[in-house]
């Protein structure tokens, strides 16, 4: 059975399923189904989030001053997103601008986010759908550093010697048969295509990866005091300074402080340089046939715009926001998170209720309902407690599905580097001309932007590219906050309105961020110094939705379509393509044969 | 503040001196009811309390900040000091006093026991209540506490005491650490309560329910050395409870 | 074979050197707070010692714990995860997915029976027959049943698998209960903490795999080596509580000068962990070091204790209305008690007067005037 999507794409239920639940190297837990034709080509698919905490439950009535701690605790990894997420919320609401000196750390807090995020993403969430370790021992580490001088020329460890190293240790490695978490990989799968060289330059940065994100993460450790899950508060930040004053060495930030986040900071620029960015490049590079995963990001993208230049004017945003429809790149619609019209959130097909009457409504942020409501379709295989196949007619999600202005979108780096290049911000225009430049160089294509960004490459090169801006731009931050201390300005907290009596009787407010997977909002209402309501709509409910009442696919869905699977039984490209939008669920993807009783198996029908 | 009229002692006794419990109970008489050791507990125990009650308020809200270096002052750890003292003073007390229920007369006995099964008893609750809600015209006579002080006494004192010293000595052993005495003896009230945090909010609760009491019973030992026929407030002084009728009851 | 190798041979194997080794061995002997005299015995621990197989579980989370696990220094997270531990499953971060994965999960639980740890992250929601957190199409819960039935012991990380945690805070909608409440007969260590600290983590594994025991746990059943003291114990702002010096709000002078946050809600004093002895992230500081008071992450139900900004806890825990702390309900109660003390008062003195003029005076009511 064909049934046409209103945003374009034709499903075909009539193929095989395949079932892959938990699906792994994700944060959270999900469940993907597809329906492959008789070419294993994917011509149906289905994302179920199969975990849900009633976190806004749980928040009604605290004290929206702590809220940030338990948003925080929505995600371990995008560590903090959320808490400065949470924190504009009820700023905005209270009208409390905060410090200058705040408003940088702050700034360089998030981007430190980013861009540890969006690394170990890379190399341990996602490396393993095109790095093949086990094919690296064949590598020749002398021509191993000749790509390696190659593509990142100002990396330090580049020698044969080097390379000869971690080759010997990954050697013994996997001779003693302990694979321990590369285990049971699908080393042997077509899928895989660098050669033997590439594989071992990206698994020897695996591991320099390894050892460098915990130190990058030391900047949120000065200012926030521990990672993951740093402090934040309302009114500016908790890490008062004391430069040169009476026991400035017992302050949160003093000289040795702010020495030591300088440093880090230019680690990561450099790592990003010459690692993070020349890695996904080469290894795109011998990708260059495999154009698939697009889906949604070719159509329609969105992002509330971050990163302003000048505090407290979002038209000096340098990754702007707004809307682009149908693959418009020449209209920018601009996005009101406050205008009830625009963003809306559909429970039609999950796992909540809206009440009677309303069961097809959207309803905006600030009026949001969350009210479980677990229920399988007539369709669906297997029992209440052990889901086979789910039915996507009915009730199949524990994500809801937010729409603008009835429109799905795709959200995340690509979508805020697409509008960004759309907005003509130079540097992202840069970036994007000169590593497509280098890619073309590489793979011999003369892929234009248009054609190469909507892919699943794309989406995973703008999220290195993005990195590498926020490292540049956290330097800058950097270079502010000192000159503003130098200035005389010491101040990091406004604390006029901290007193629940100053604040009025009700209030409402929105924070938005752009957060490592995309655009994230936080709605707050407040009423008597207390919280009322609470929405977040989260980048994974924007991008792993289920279907809207219109019948709508959303982004992960969507970028499945039409992907071709060597082998079904190994969701290589299942997970390859889920795993470039960076998925924050909570959990693994096994795979579930539509009539076994194990879980984690893929069985085709 | 005595409660007799000294020439009252010169004036012919009645023929048979009305009695309770064999103890005469007329203007007469003066039975010796707190003796010394409970008398002395009961004014350090006093005193005890006050330091406690106030140092604990301040360990929870303390006094403004002081400038200047920390090796200057000992403000908290003053405070902290006094508290903990105290704390002993007032644990090592009520040990006492328990042994002197004991060895002691039996009036000594009233804090640490409540007569629940007695009829009798909460006949004579109900009747001392119905006084206070100036329901009676007049009071019984008793040569201990009456019942409804008795009840608030055993409550109050028998069980607020050992709810403090035990809380109060699970929150000590939190700094005497894994291995101390108050550890091995109170350690286990911390998860009991569901944390230290719980611990310290039930100890605060438990001191403002000592102070309530105290804010009664110091009412009532004013209000009942004028009202009721037996003296009070000097009894604690001198220990001899004396009347200020010859009736019976 | 798998499990047969030990951690000496498998540190050799991977080009470390006897010296390095020996080195590494002095190095967990200090951070487990070991004299060198225990250097040997963790050498000879380590060079005849099976690797033990790691079974990581995740359920209701937010993956916080596994973050903190990569961030640990010392050891580096990749020479646990490489030599020193057999990660075998762990959704987070292993290769396969599906049936693959499935496969090393039943592989390990029946070669290695009754000798592998089973590490949880998160926990397990009862409601909605634990349909809260799907695995395979089923509830989590079935899959912690089956792995902790054979395993021979069981590390509950973080405050989820610990205590609850956030999805366990009022009015906790989902259920979600802490795993020992499920799991009732295995030993389990609690490592609480919303994360715990990476070299805790880290601390706590290579304890149980160098001295093949259960490190001692105290009576919450969390390891004693770092859960002993409370934060405040050992915290570099301690003279300034002892003195009396506070931060009264934030980025006054007494936060430019580290004074005590105890004044704005610090949970230091009751929250036991190793924060600000063996601080985050490499040693790097702590959240009292920068500025903000320690939130008691690793507390039991610390999200329902009151602001994290007020000394004195929220009491509704114990019947009484959101935003009353001991002191509002004392200082209500003892208003209202003295209000009637006063009232009663001035009725017994009035009771008095009428009394006398009323019928004289028969001594019932009456000081010492009634001769």
């Amino acid at each position: 059975m064909t049934i046409q999507t209103p945003n374009g794409f034709s499903l075909d239920t009539s193929g095989k399923r395949i079932v892959v639940d938990p699906v792994t190297r994700i944060e959270g837990h999900m469940r993907c189904e597809v329906n492959v034709d008789s070419n294993n080509v994917i011509r149906n698919a289905v994302s179920t989030g199969t975990m849900w905490r009633g976190l806004e439950v749980i928040l009604k009535g605290r004290d929206p001053r702590d809220a940030w701690a338990f948003v925080e605790r929505i995600c371990g990894v995008c560590t903090g997103c959320h808490a400065l997420t949470s924190v504009r919320a009820v700023e905005d609401a209270l009208d409390i601008r905060i410090p200058n000196n705040a408003f940088l750390i702050r700034e360089i807090m998030a981007k430190v986010l980013q861009w540890h995020d969006h690394v170990v993403h890379f190399y341990h969430l996602h490396a393993l759908d095109w790095v093949n370790p086990v094919n690296a021992l064949k590598a020749d580490p002398k021509a191993t550093s000749q790509l390696q001088q190659m593509v990142g020329p100002d990396h330090p460890n580049s020698s044969p010697g080097y390379f000869r190293d971690v080759q010997n240790r990954l050697k013994k490695f996997v001779e003693s048969g302990q694979l321990g978490i590369f285990k049971n990989g699908y080393w042997d799968n077509p899928a895989y295509k660098l050669p033997p060289e590439a594989d071992l330059m990206a698994v020897t940065h695996y591991l320099e990866a390894l050892d460098f994100q915990k130190e990058i993460v030391k900047v949120h450790t000065i200012f926030g005091g521990k990672n993951p899950h740093p402090n934040y508060m309302v009114g500016g930040v908790p890490c008062a300074i004391n430069m040169d004053g009476n026991m400035a060495a017992g302050a949160p930030l003093n000289m040795e402080r702010l020495n030591f986040v300088k440093l880090k900071l230019q680690e990561a620029f450099a790592f990003s340089k010459n690692v993070y960015v020349p890695d996904v490049i080469a290894i795109a590079s011998f990708y260059k046939g495999w154009l698939y995963g697009g889906g949604l990001s070719g159509l329609n993208v969105m992002d509330y715009g971050d990163y302003e230049a000048v505090q407290g004017r979002k038209e000096t945003d340098r990754l702007p926001g707004g809307v682009i429809l149908n693959g418009k790149w020449d209209e920018v619609h601009p996005i009101d998170p406050r205008d009830p019209e625009q963003v809306q959130e559909f429970v039609t097909h999950s796992w909540y209720s809206y009440g009677d009457g309303n069961a097809d409504k959207g309803l905006h942020p600030w009026d949001g309902v969350t009210q479980p409501k677990y229920e399988l379709g007539p369709n669906a295989k297997g029992t209440r407690t052990d889901i086979r196949e789910i039915d996507e007619s009915a009730k199949y999600s524990w994500i809801k599905a937010p729409r603008w202005k009835g429109n799905a979108v795709e959200v995340g780096p690509l979508a805020r580097y697409i509008l960004a290049y759309a907005h003509g911000v130079d540097y992202v225009k840069g970036q994007v001309d000169d590593s497509l430049g280098r890619f073309n160089a590489l793979a011999g294509t003369s892929l234009t932007p248009q054609q190469a960004l909507p892919t699943t490459i794309g989406r995973t090169l703008a999220r290195a590219l993005e990195a590498h801006y926020c490292a540049q731009m956290m330097l800058d931050d950097f270079d502010h906050l000192i000159a503003n201390i130098k200035a005389g300005d010491s101040s990091t907290a406004n604390v006029e309105k901290w007193d629940p009596a100053t604040w009025p009787k009700e209030a409402k407010g929105v924070g938005t961020v752009a957060a490592p997977r995309g655009g994230l909002g936080h709605w707050i209402k407040i009423k008597d110094g207390r919280i009322e309501n609470y929405q977040c709509v989260v980048p994974t409910t924007w991008n792993g939705g289920p279907r809207d009442p219109k019948g709508n696919i959303g982004a992960f869905e969507a970028s499945l379509m039409n992907t071709p699977m060597e082998r079904p039984e190994e969701p290589v490209e299942i997970l390859r393509t889920l795993h470039s939008f960076d998925p924050c669920l909570a959990c693994s993807t096994h795979v579930i044969a539509p009539d076994g009783a194990e879980m984690a198996r893929v069985t085709v029908r | 503040m005595t409660s007799i009229d000294p020439a009252s002692l010169h004036t012919a006794p009645p023929a048979l001196p009305a009695t309770i419990d064999g103890e005469p109970v007329g203007r007469v008489s003066a039975v010796y009811v707190y003796e010394a050791p409970v008398r002395l507990w009961h004014w350090t125990n006093a005193a005890a309390i006050s330091v406690l009650a106030l140092t604990g308020y301040l360990i929870g809200q303390p006094l403004p900040t002081l400038s200047g270096e920390a090796s200057q002052h000992y403000v908290m750890g003053t405070i902290r000091f006094l508290h903990f003292s105290a704390g002993y003073i007032f644990a090592v007390g009520f040990l006492f006093r328990i042994y002197w229920a004991f060895v002691g007369n039996h009036h000594a006995r009233q804090l640490f026991i409540l007569p629940f099964w007695s009829r009798a008893y909460w006949r004579g609750l109900f009747e001392e209540a119905r006084w206070y809600f100036f329901l009676e015209a007049k009071p019984k006579k008793y040569v201990g506490h009456n019942p409804l002080a008795q009840f608030a006494m055993f409550w109050a004192i028998g069980v607020g005491s050992v709810f403090m010293i035990v809380t109060g000595f699970a929150l000590y052993s939190e700094g005497a650490g894994p291995g101390s005495w108050q550890d091995h003896l109170f350690g286990w009230v911390i998860p009991l309560l569901g944390g230290s945090l719980d611990v310290h909010t039930w100890h605060r609760l438990g001191m403002w329910a000592i102070l309530l009491f105290i804010i009664v019973h110091v009412y009532a030992a004013i209000r009942e050395d004028i009202m009721s026929r037996q003296s009070i407030v000097s009894t604690m002084v001198s220990g001899v409870r004396t009347f200020k009728d010859d009736d019976p009851d | 074979m798998a499990g047969l190798e030990t951690f000496y041979e498998v540190m050799r194997r991977q080009g470390i050197t006897r010296r390095s080794f020996l080195k590494y061995c002095s190095l967990t002997a200090a951070a487990l707070g070991l004299g060198p005299e225990f250097v040997p015995q963790i050498a000879h621990a380590m060079e005849t010692k099976p690797r033990t197989p790691v079974l990581w579980l995740h359920g209701l989370e937010c993956t916080c714990c596994s973050e903190s696990f990569i961030r640990s220094a010392h050891p580096l997270a990749k020479d646990v995860v490489l030599s020193m531990i057999s990660l075998d499953y762990d959704d987070t971060l292993m290769a396969s997915a599906g049936h693959q994965a499935e496969a090393i999960l039943q592989e390990v639980m029946e070669k290695y029976k009754g000798n592998y740890i089973l590490a949880v992250e998160g926990n397990p929601p009862l409601n909605e027959d634990g349909m809260y957190c799907i695995i395979g199409g089923k509830p989590f819960l079935d899959q912690l049943r089956m792995v902790a039935k054979d395993a021979k012991a069981v590390i509950s990380w973080g405050s989820c698998a610990s205590h609850g945690c956030v999805q366990a805070a009022r009015p906790n909608p989902t259920r979600a209960t802490p795993v020992h409440e499920v799991i009732t007969d295995k030993p389990i260590i609690k490592v609480p903490g919303c994360p715990p600290i990476a070299e805790v983590m880290t601390g706590v594994i290579t304890y149980m795999l160098t001295f093949d025991r259960m490190p001692e746990l105290d009576r919450q059943g969390r390891p004693k080596m770092f859960y002993s003291q409370r934060i405040h114990d050992k915290c570099y702002r301690r003279p300034h509580f002892d003195a009396g010096q506070f931060v009264e709000s934030f980025d006054d002078e007494g936060a430019r000068k580290g004074y005590c946050l105890y004044k704005v809600g610090c949970k230091g004093p009751t929250t036991y962990n190793a924060c600000s002895t063996v601080r985050w992230n490499e040693g790097t500081s702590f959240p009292i070091q920068a500025g903000h008071g320690c939130i008691g992450c690793s507390e039991d139900g610390f999200w329902d204790k009151g602001s994290w900004y007020a000394r004195l806890t929220d009491l509704h825990g114990v019947g009484f209305g959101i935003e009353s702390t001991a002191d509002r309900v004392g200082l209500g109660a003892a208003a209202a008690v003295g209000g009637a003390v006063a009232l009663h008062a001035a009725v017994s003195a009035l009771k008095r007067a009428q009394h006398k003029h009323g019928n004289g005076s028969n001594g019932s009511s009456h000081t010492g005037d009634a001769a």
